[in-house]
Formats: structure tokens, C-alpha cells, sequence
């Protein structure tokens, strides 16, 4: 039973908020009061010869295309342009522990007693406590304060793992892929789920990248979010790939993936016919990709993330190279990305060697 | 997602009764209770007559009736206690049971409103389940939601559901030490959700709001497993954890879904947690073994119905748990003997 805490640690020195962007940066606004104590990365996608504003008074590091050519040379060619899948390259030049990213149509949200949702702090709060994949707490997180583990729930797995990642959801907007945008374009996610749960270990899920937050020492390297956006047949797909990598790399690994709070509130819709077109090829190659990653199986002495990860692309070319030339180029990519990773985190200590070993 | 059509014959409510007088229950509950048949098995300790209100479309068994089926000097199988609830699931023809413990009364949701637990029951039951895939924002048959970008078409038309879990507001069940460390603890908080438990994920299955396709996995929601100093109150129990494990191995096998969640039920105080405390606890100890045998089992392709697969279950319970405690053994004697019961009485 975990003891409720009376604050929740700002982390503001151990956490970096990614943003990708092609717009502008007038979100930053709303979300002033909870933001402003962090420092910011802007990774900012298509014309690098456009100035990206940022509102007054908040710490950032900004790169545009040129940057991350310049400071990855041949290998930035891991990294997508004309997509927010560019956001992954913000992962990977942060020092920090903690990464918190968000789309820049996304603004607070209010609970149901009309306050407001500090998105950022919910995050801290469930990656900071521990998840539980192996057996469902009807009751959800057992951590938060109100709740706890059900009768019935092994007392021997009630300590938990260590939490990766922590998904949040949204409200207004739902993020549904393109036909059923098209059939059903006035829905809007109105219903305010108040739970917080952990994934179980053995299941995959769709990952959305919009309100996402990860503990970058733990599962950084396989936050890699693929080629998408120009050049590239496929788009919208980025989050998705990334979060089919680290759930079997977690499971692996032991950690924890929760999904639930905090809401954000999407804005803006995107175009359903265009999205019908990114998303065109995944929509097929999917049930190809969800087959491979279900039946993954990784090897005893992967015991890091980066050992994980590249083993991943070999199965990657191996098994999926032959649905889509687009996969051995991906498997490259994988490989550019994890060297990049490393080139520019030479701490030497890999990531994801937590104290509970592989199964 | 369209309203659902039920019919009433083909439900029946089996309550457990554990108290007497069971009027102010029935009462309460009558709204929502009152189209549908009810079965009453009374808890064959109890001393007393059954007081029931009228106005209700009810069978009664009690122990005389169980004794007829049920030759008790060659059974080990008890309906002592919760676990006469199980005699009205061998009774029931019916296609959906739902099952409420006797402590619960109506709870009421975000908005104030009274909860009509029986229709959520229903609605869970009768929409499909989706255990092989999680959906970030739940049960996507639900109204106003659907399926997320990323879900795999493939697995959008889901799977029949065999079972669905509901939840407690008020007196949550938890176990008696969490209970006795945290006295004042009580569920408040109303999560509006309905999920599915992914496959070959197990669960704590509580018994006390809950119900089940018949047809599907009736033979599976089976008493075997007692505590050897098991008590009327739940947190003195384990009987219905190893028969919600049981029913989980079987839905993950026969492909059918689990969804837990809503409906909540208002569950009243009863009991102390630290009286509780001071009994036995050899059983709670030994369900910890058991776990690792859950999550591993697997059952063969032969086993195609659930009868199948709780003789499969039991054969390896005997098996594999049998060995290390007598307890077990005669757990999977009780399943084994369940199953020739379930199959006698249809049979009549």
C-alpha cells in the first residue's frame, strides 16, 4: 500500500517537454502555469528558413532541419521531415530523465468539478509510482491515492514494477484513424475516465503520441518514432510503431506501461482525406505488423534497451522486409537511430538495466 | 451503439442470501429487479426463515433442496456460506445470470442518478468483448466511443462475452489486512469505463456484482476451492478467486471476453477487517501458489466447450498442485465432481 504523497515533485531539472512544430507556439500560452517552470525542446519541422516564435519567458533549446542535419550528418537521415515523427530527435539530444511530449493543438483541459487538468503533473505522478503488468487490479492503479489492490491480488506482485511510459488520453477530438473519421466526424470524447491503469504485460495497444510522457533512462532508445511524412509512403503511424517497440521491449524488460490520466484537450481536427492517405498502407501493413510484434520474442541477453532495440531491426528486415521494401529501410533506420542515440548519450551506462531482470 | 434488447426470460438474478431478512435488499433493488426471475438460495447455515417481499417472480431453494441433488455424505462439494449461490447457477436455465451479494444495494453515478446494474450487466454481455488488443479508450461499443487510430481492423468485429465484472462504491473489496490498515478507506471515485482484460492477463474476481453468459461458461463459475476457515464475510474468502481464475483460463481458451468495470453496486458496512484478521490464513498463503499455475496453463485443442476445459483445469490442478497440498486436490475433485453434477441435472 503506498503512502499518499502530500506534494508531487516538480522534477524540474530531471524533465524535459519535447514539442514538435510547424506552426507556431501559441499553445504555450494556456499552458503557462504548469509548463513555465521547464525547460522546453522545439523541434521544429518543414522550413527551417521560418522563425518559430516562443512566447516570453519560458527556457528552450529550439532545432530546425538545418540543426539536426548538422548535428547528425548522414545519420539524420533517421530522422522525418514533414511529420511530428521529428519529435523523437528531441529525445535524443535531452539530457534529462523524464520526457514529457505534447502536440501543439492541445490545450488544458477541465475535470469534471471544472478544474483545471494539470496534465504534466498527473505524468510525474505515474511515472513515479510503480505499474503492475502482471495481474489486473479491477480497481486500476493501486497507487493513486483512494484506491488499492483488490482482494484477490497476489500479495507477492503488489511491490510492482518500475513505469516507463505514461499515456494520457484526450478529450473534445478523439484520435480515431481516418475511415472512422470520415463516418463519424462530429464525435467528440466527452466521457472523463477517472483511472489510471497499467497495460498488461503480453498485450499491445495503440500509442498515441500527443500526451505522452516516458522515463527516458529507462526506455529512451526504443522511443524511436520511424520514417514517416516526406519521402515516405506511410504517415500517422509514427506513434504507433514506437509504441509496439517499447511494449515488447517493457515486457521484456519488466517495466511498466500505464494509460489513462491526464486528459488534454484536443483541438484541432485534422483532415480526414488526407489522413486516409498516409495512413492508406498502414491500414494493410498493419495486419502484418500486429502478428510480427505479437509473436516477438526477444533473447535472454538483451538486457538493455539498445541490445533489445537492435535486435528488433534485425527481426524487423528478417520478417517484415518481405511485406514492403519500406521495412528494410526502416530496420536501416532503426539501426542509424540507435548509433545516433548513443553517439550523443556516450554516458556508457545503456539504458534500461533496471534492478528486476529480463524473464 | 443501439439500446439493447433484452428478453426477460432469458435472465435470471441468483442471490445468494446470507441474512435473513432480505426486504430492505429487495426492496431497493426492486426497479430494476422486478422483470426479471430471481433465484434465492438460501445459505444452508442459516438458521432462520426467509423473509422476502412479494410482488417478485422468484424460485426458493434451501438446503432440503440441495440435499436431493447433492448427496452430501459422498460430496465434498459445500454451498456453505457464499458458495450457495452456485446451487441456483446449476438450477438456472437461463441464458444470462447475474448475481449480486446481499450486502449491496443500488449505487448511484456521477450524475446522481440510480444505477440499473442489471442492464449494464446485460449490455456488457451482449456487446463484444476485445481481449486481444488493448483499446486506449475502452470498451469501443460503448456509446460516444469507438476504436483508436492504430487498433487493427481485423480485431474490430471483438469476441463473444462470457463474463463481465462489475465494481463496489463504498465498502470496495479489498482484503482484510488492507482493510484493517486503512479502517475509514472507501471507494468513492466513479470511474465511467467498461473494459475488456486482455488475454492470458488474470484477474481477481470478486463475486460480489457479476454476471455471465450460461450458455457459454456456466459450468465454469463452480464452487472448489475453501478456505478451511472460510467466513460470511468476503474478506474471509477465497472461494470466488480461484473460480475467477478458472473462468479466465477458460474465456482465454474458448476465445470469449472478460470486461470488468461498470456497473458499480453500493456495497453496505458489514463486518470488521481486524476481527478478521485473527483467523487463519493458510489458504490466503496458499493462493499465492497457485498464481504461476493460472497464468501458465494452457488447454488442449480438444477442449472446445467449457466442461472441456474445467476437466482439462482440474486434471492439472490435480496434477501439478494436487501433490504439494491436500487442499488443492480436493478443489479439483469438487471441479471434476461439478461438472458430472451439471451434466445430471441438465440431463433430467
Amino acid at each position: 500500500m503506498a503512502a499518499p504523497k502530500s506534494s508531487t515533485p516538480l522534477l524540474k531539472d530531471e524533465l524535459d517537454i519535447v514539442i514538435p512544430t510547424i506552426r507556431n507556439l501559441d499553445f504555450l500560452e494556456m499552458w503557462r502555469p504548469f509548463f513555465q517552470p521547464y525547460h522546453l525542446i522545439i523541434v521544429q519541422d518543414g522550413d527551417p528558413s521560418k522563425t518559430i516564435k516562443v512566447p516570453d519567458g519560458f527556457d528552450y533549446e529550439l532545432y530546425n532541419r538545418n540543426d539536426i542535419n548538422k548535428i547528425l550528418g548522414p545519420k539524420a537521415n533517421c530522422i522525418s521531415f514533414k511529420d511530428s515523427a521529428c519529435r523523437c530527435f528531441g529525445y535524443m539530444v535531452s539530457k534529462k530523465k523524464y520526457i514529457f511530449t505534447i502536440d501543439d493543438d492541445c490545450f488544458v483541459a477541465k475535470d469534471p468539478t471544472g478544474k483545471e487538468i494539470n496534465a504534466l503533473e498527473q505524468h510525474i505522478k505515474n511515472l513515479l509510482s510503480p505499474s503492475t503488468p502482471f495481474f489486473f487490479n479491477t480497481l486500476y492503479d493501486p497507487y493513486r491515492d483512494g484506491t488499492d489492490f483488490v482482494r484477490g491480488y497476489p500479495f507477492s506482485l503488489r511491490e510492482g514494477v518500475p513505469t516507463a511510459v505514461s499515456h494520457g488520453l484526450w478529450l473534445n477530438i478523439p484520435d480515431y484513424d481516418a475511415p472512422t473519421q470520415l463516418v463519424k466526424p462530429l464525435e467528440r470524447n466527452t466521457r472523463f475516465v477517472d483511472a489510471v491503469m497499467t497495460i498488461p504485460k503480453g498485450t499491445l495497444f495503440p500509442m498515441c503520441g500527443m500526451n505522452l510522457a516516458f522515463n527516458r533512462e529507462l526506455i529512451g532508445p526504443a522511443m524511436y518514432f520511424g520514417l514517416m511524412g516526406d519521402g515516405q509512403p506511410i504517415g500517422r503511424y509514427d506513434d504507433m510503431w514506437a509504441g509496439w517497440c517499447i511494449k515488447v521491449i517493457c515486457d521484456h524488460l519488466g517495466l511498466g506501461v500505464k494509460t489513462g490520466l491526464p486528459y488534454i484537450w484536443h483541438s484541432k481536427a485534422s483532415n480526414p482525406f488526407v489522413n486516409l492517405k498516409k495512413e492508406y498502407k498502414g491500414i494493410y501493413w498493419q495486419e502484418e505488423l500486429i502478428p510480427f510484434f505479437q509473436s516477438v520474442a526477444l533473447p535472454k541477453d538483451c538486457t538493455t534497451v539498445q541490445k533489445c532495440y537492435m535486435e528488433l531491426s534485425k527481426q524487423v528486415k528478417a520478417k517484415l522486409g518481405k511485406v514492403d521494401d519500406y521495412f528494410n529501410k526502416l530496420a536501416d533506420a532503426m539501426v542509424t537511430w540507435i548509433e545516433a542515440w548513443d553517439e550523443l548519450n556516450p554516458s556508457g551506462a545503456a539504458a534500461g538495466a533496471p534492478k528486476v531482470s529480463a524473464k | 451503439m443501439s439500446q439493447v434488447i433484452i428478453k426477460d426470460d432469458e435472465v435470471d438474478i441468483v442471490i445468494g442470501a446470507l441474512q435473513s431478512d432480505l426486504t430492505s435488499f429487495m426492496e431497493a433493488w426492486r426497479p430494476m429487479f422486478s422483470r426479471f426471475h430471481l433465484i434465492i438460495v438460501k445459505d444452508p447455515d442459516l438458521k432462520e426463515e426467509l423473509k422476502v417481499p412479494g410482488g417478485f417472480n422468484l424460485n426458493l431453494y434451501t438446503k432440503s433442496d440441495m440435499d436431493k441433488v447433492v448427496d452430501s455424505s459422498s460430496s465434498t462439494i459445500s454451498f456453505s456460506g457464499y458458495s450457495c449461490r452456485y446451487f441456483g447457477y446449476l438450477m438456472s436455465r437461463k441464458k444470462y445470470i447475474i448475481s449480486i451479494d446481499d450486502d449491496c444495494i443500488p449505487a448511484k453515478d456521477s450524475k446522481g442518478e440510480l444505477i440499473d446494474a442489471v442492464a449494464q450487466h446485460i449490455t456488457n454481455l451482449t456487446t463484444p468483448a476485445t481481449p486481444f488488443f488493448f483499446n486506449t479508450l475502452y470498451d469501443p461499443f460503448s456509446e460516444g466511443t469507438d476504436f483508436v487510430r492504430g487498433y487493427p481492423f481485423s480485431l474490430r468485429s471483438g469476441v463473444e462475452c462470457g463474463l463481465s465484472c462489475g465494481l463496489w462504491l463504498n465498502l470496495a473489496d479489498y482484503d482484510a489486512p488492507t482493510q484493517a490498515l486503512k479502517p475509514s478507506a472507501r471507494n468513492s471515485r466513479y470511474v465511467d469505463a467498461v473494459l475488456t482484460v486482455p488475454a492470458r492477463t488474470m484477474l481477481p474476481l470478486s463475486g460480489i456484482n457479476i454476471a455471465f453468459n450460461n450458455e457459454l461458461v456456466g459450468p465454469t463459475l463452480l464452487p472448489a476451492f475453501r478456505l478451511a476457515k472460510e467466513g460470511k464475510f468476503r474478506w474471509e474468502t477465497v472461494e470466488d478467486i480461484w473460480t475467477g481464475m478458472c473462468a479466465k483460463v477458460v474465456c482465454d481458451h474458448l476465445r470469449l471476453g472478460v470486461k470488468s468495470g461498470l456497473p458499480y453496486v453500493w456495497r453496505q458496512e458489514r463486518g470488521n477487517a481486524v476481527e478478521s484478521l485473527k483467523k487463519e490464513w493458510e489458504g490466503v498463503q496458499l493462493m499465492e501458489e497457485v498464481v504461476p499455475f493460472f497464468q501458465s496453463v494452457r488447454l488442449s485443442e480438444a477442449a472446445v466447450t467449457a466442461e472441456d476445459c474445467i476437466a482439462e483445469i482440474a486434471a492439472s490442478v490435480k496434477e501439478q498442485l494436487g501433490r504439494s497440498n491436500p487442499m488443492f486436490a480436493r478443489a479439483a475433485e469438487n471441479m471434476v465432481e461439478w461438472i458430472k453434477l451439471w451434466k445430471q441435472v441438465r440431463s433430467l
